[in-house]
């Protein structure tokens, strides 16, 4: 197996799961850092020129809200799931579960049909 | 800390200015918060071999902003295959022929002495520089003007999505490569009676007249060119009719295709070198002129004969890939 091609899917298979994340991390208001550092902390590891991107298109969508605040002496921008965002990810979540239920059904079946 | 804001200043120069304040004021946090958290972790100040290291994990500042702005490309993947295949018919049906010509027309010398400088080394040299002056320019326009094309209907197909509306019943019917259209074998027998017709009818002598004001005559050897002809277009004409009949290659046409193929380029080539023309006469030409146009015809011709050996083989070389690709075991398809 080419590891690059590992790479790729795998990187292909976790940019779905990185939205999921990033909105279900943010019912909880954050700014990027602390969120990266959230994500971090579950295993979810994302680097700043993905996420930046990522909230800012998300808050385009209308799924997030945001508004730069002082926090430290330093200007941060906050971030906050909005009530179409919470929706979006009710939503998700059940579309994820589902995938989770198809896969571990298609994976049950085969490993009965070898056994 | 004149790294980081040197940094974040490069990032800006690439993002577009109605964002640029504000990304930039977001990477900054980060950037900052990131460094005060490894400070607070190591209980010193970054060295800056250290903010490099960290700068450098955030990849190049150009790359960065890049992430930022929307993605668009000057062909996108959904027109992509068709724009590689134009350009592979623009290289292989306009390009090469054009090269070739070009050479063979440089290599048999018919480059201007006037174009070659009187200092210039090999005549060859001289051929290659005078072409490939004009292969560059020539490609270039060629390819730009295809790109420059699929580049607008990108852009029209970003408006209109037309790519998406086709019709299934509209796609070209399933292709057997061993059928033979009958459009083909229509009009191949059709060119070779009509050419039976006039080269029996015309061709049969040693001198011949176009107009009343030409006259050409030829070698006795002509008739042996004349009768191979004669069978050879006869042999063709049936062998359409054959596959009019019958339109799907066998083994054994495909062979007999080869051979009338190879017989008459081989003639062809014989006829190049034969040096059968002994003069033409033109009513309205004085007599040492037509003298010269027979010698430039007489002259040419063997010159000739490079370019129609490779285009003998190029022929024979499909042919012998026809013959390879048809089945023995070929039954006629249903109709």
């Amino acid at each position: 197996m080419n590891p690059e091609s590992f790479e790729n899917l795998r990187l292909e298979l976790r940019r779905g799961c990185l939205v999921l994340a990033v909105l279900a991390a943010l019912r909880r208001e954050q700014y990027g850092y602390t969120l990266r550092k959230t994500l971090a902390e579950h295993g979810l590891e994302i680097d700043e020129g993905t996420l930046y991107p990522l909230l800012r298109r998300l808050e385009t969508q209308g799924l997030l809200a945001s508004q730069w605040r002082e926090e430290d002496k330093r200007k941060k921008r906050f971030y906050l799931l909005s009530p179409g965002g919470a929706q979006v990810l009710d939503l998700l979540l059940a579309e994820w579960r589902s995938i989770d239920t198809s896969i571990n059904e298609v994976l049950k079946e085969q490993t009965h049909g070898i056994a | 800390m004149e790294l980081l804001e040197r940094y974040l200043q490069a990032v800006k120069f690439w993002l577009p200015s109605r964002q640029s304040n504000d990304i930039v004021a977001e990477l900054s946090a980060d950037l900052y918060a990131q460094v005060e958290d490894r400070e607070s972790a190591l209980g010193r100040k970054l060295t800056t071999p250290e903010i490099e290291a960290l700068l450098k994990q955030r990849g190049r500042p150009f790359l960065v902003a890049n992430r930022f702005l929307p993605q668009r490309s000057l062909i996108g993947p959904a027109l992509f295959p068709i724009y590689r295949f134009a350009m592979k018919v623009v290289f292989f049906c306009y390009l090469v022929p054009w090269l070739l010509m070009s050479l063979a027309i440089a290599f048999s010398g018919s480059i201007a002495p006037a174009a070659r400088p009187s200092h210039a080394g090999p005549v060859w040299l001289g051929a290659v520089a005078q072409l490939s002056s004009r292969m560059i320019p020539t490609a270039f326009i060629a390819l730009a003007t295809v790109t420059l094309i699929f580049a607008l209907i990108e852009r029209a197909h970003e408006k209109s999505n037309f790519l998406e509306k086709w019709n299934p019943s509209q796609l070209p019917p399933l292709r057997n490569p061993n059928q033979i259209p009958r459009a083909a074998s229509t009009f191949e027998m059709a060119v070779n009676w009509v050419f039976f017709i006039w080269w029996a009818t015309h061709m049969n002598a040693t001198q011949f007249s176009i107009g009343s004001s030409i006259h050409i005559a030829v070698s006795p050897q002509w008739s042996w060119f004349y009768w191979s002809y004669f069978i050879l277009a006869l042999a063709n004409a049936t062998l359409a009719a054959a596959n009019l009949m019958r339109p799907y290659w066998t083994p054994l046409r495909a062979t007999l295709r080869l051979l009338s193929d190879a017989t008459g380029a081989i003639l062809f080539c014989w006829l190049l070198k034969a040096n059968l023309l002994v003069s033409i006469a033109i009513a309205t030409v004085p007599q040492d002129k037509s003298l010269l146009i027979t010698q430039a015809i007489n002259l040419w011709m063997p010159r000739i004969f490079p370019l129609a050996i490779a285009l003998t083989l190029l022929i024979a070389g499909l042919d012998i890939y026809r013959i390879l690709r048809v089945q023995p075991s070929t039954t006629p398809p249903t109709a």
